[in-house]
């Protein structure tokens, strides 16, 4: 009798150790600001104030970037500005590239660049994706990640890269 | 007693799962320099992204990569992997001099004989191009050296593959090239061909026309050597002394027609070549080559330059 009980109690202890299990692993997947995977680009924690979005004058604007590409035969859509504008950039915009998730952000200096782009990765590379890239050029950098292998070869990707650099 | 025990069971259980769990939880993040292979896994041919990216995956063969602040850099000839890039063809080890990376030092390729890299030597570098490919002839820092034995075992996934190497008129290799040249059966060929072109002008160096020579008679020795241990090894087996013919292997791992000895000038043929018969060298227990088919150009392999290699980044 007592061996049965036991083995309830231990029963017990499973299920509310799986329980515990499953919350921590849903509390720790995506970090606070973090969108989910495959849904919009955000920052991994938001900017204590919202600023006005800018565009930043020397460097390539997002809409000089997207005409770019749509002019080498990719097909940008449903860019449109982020707000609270994210990875500490003045400006940027989210969208899609032939089914690959693509950001442009314009910065006024290049440690906030570095470091946006370094935050832009750690997030994807936590998101997980198959393929994840951060460039520049100037104070504008683009990021694509291709979260479910549309692009195996990168041949999408680098003509993405190829096409901006030339800007 | 028995409620103890439980609750270590329990714990034991809750902290195996968590970190399985936790780890599962981040996923793989591996980083790449520029352009690589695809590993068989994920697909096939080659990831064309030029610049520093991230994949869910590792390497396929780390012999191909280079590691440089955790970022793969991919060292080897990507024509095997179905790259439709511009490519240049190189012949022998020589200095790394893609314009798209930064090593910090000099950093080397290790591939001996005909091959390719999707860049082109800069001008300043000490290239020189002859016979259709580019020769380093400029000398070896010391750390070509010293990373030699961990580098060189690129050639051995490359020699054994069928390929389309580079043609290359070696005979009018540049005079101050250092490192070795094969002639007398070729690389296999793939569609192209082989990678070597006995026909054209007449040698201009003496001491390789001798160099040609003796390796002629060397193969011809090989290949006695190598009927006379096959004779050996039948006749052993024939009177049920097994199979390991030959004398004991070398170094603990037998001859396997993969890296050659990198001291005393010469070397073992790379598996791979033709005059062989195609078994990528001798068998495995099968004497070493007492004068193998690749020759250092400057006796000894390569000799360490005082300083620098003439090329710097």
């Amino acid at each position: 009798m007592r061996t049965k009980r036991d083995r309830l109690e231990l029963a017990g202890y499973l299920v509310v150790g799986f329980l515990v299990l499953v919350g921590c692993h849903k509390s720790a997947a995506p970090p606070a600001g973090a969108p989910a995977p495959g849904g919009p680009v955000a920052p991994a924690t938001p900017p204590p104030a919202v600023a006005p979005a800018q565009h930043v004058e020397g460097t390539p604007h997002t809409d000089v970037v997207e005409n770019a590409w749509r002019g080498a035969g990719l097909a940008p859509e449903g860019f449109a500005p982020l707000q609270p504008v994210p990875y500490g950039a003045s400006y940027c915009e989210q969208g899609r590239l032939q089914t690959l998730d693509t950001i442009v952000c314009e910065y006024h200096d290049q440690d906030a660049l570095g470091r946006g782009q370094a935050g832009l990765l750690e997030q994807w590379g936590r998101e997980g994706g198959h393929t994840g890239v951060g460039f520049h050029s100037k104070l504008t950098m683009i990021g694509v990640i291709d979260r479910a292998r549309h692009d195996p070869n990168g041949k999408v990707i680098h003509q993405v890269i190829d096409t901006f650099r030339k800007l | 007693m028995r409620r103890a025990l439980a609750v270590s069971v329990f714990l034991a259980a809750f902290v195996f799962a968590f970190v399985g769990v936790a780890s599962a939880a981040h996923a793989e993040v591996v980083e790449y320099m520029s352009r690589h292979p695809l590993p068989k896994r994920v697909g096939h041919g080659f990831c064309d992204i030029d610049v520093p990216h991230f994949h869910d995956y590792p390497p396929s063969d780390p012999r191909l990569y280079r590691q440089v602040n955790g970022q793969y850099y991919f060292v080897g000839d990507p024509t095997p992997f179905d790259y439709d890039g511009p490519k240049y063809s190189f012949y022998g080890p020589h200095p790394i001099t893609d314009p798209g990376v930064q090593f910090g030092g000099p950093t080397y390729c290790y591939i001996r004989g005909p091959h390719s890299h999707w860049y082109a030597p800069p001008p300043q570098a000490q290239f020189e191009m002859r016979g259709g490919a580019y020769w380093y002839v400029g000398a070896y820092d010391p750390v070509y050296y010293s990373d030699q034995p961990r580098f060189v075992v690129i050639n051995d996934f490359y020699t054994p593959l069928v390929y389309a190497r580079p043609v290359i008129d070696v005979r009018i290799a540049p005079p101050a090239f250092r490192g070795e040249i094969f002639v007398g059966g070729g690389w296999r060929g793939g569609p192209g061909g082989p990678g070597l072109r006995m026909g054209g002008p007449e040698p201009r160096f003496e001491h390789r026309e001798m160099v040609m020579r003796e390796h002629r008679e060397q193969e011809m020795r090989r290949e006695q050597e190598h009927r006379g241990w096959e004779q050996r090894e039948r006749e052993q087996r024939e009177h049920g002394h097994g199979p390991h013919g030959g004398p004991p292997a070398e170094r603990g791992g037998g001859w396997h027609g993969g890296p050659p000895a990198e001291r005393g000038g010469v070397r073992a043929p790379p598996a791979g070549i033709v005059n062989n018969g195609g078994h990528g060298g001798p068998p495995r227990g099968a004497p070493p080559p007492a004068g193998g088919g690749w020759h250092g150009g400057g006796g000894g392999g390569q000799r360490p330059a005082a300083h620098g290699n003439g090329f710097h980044r």
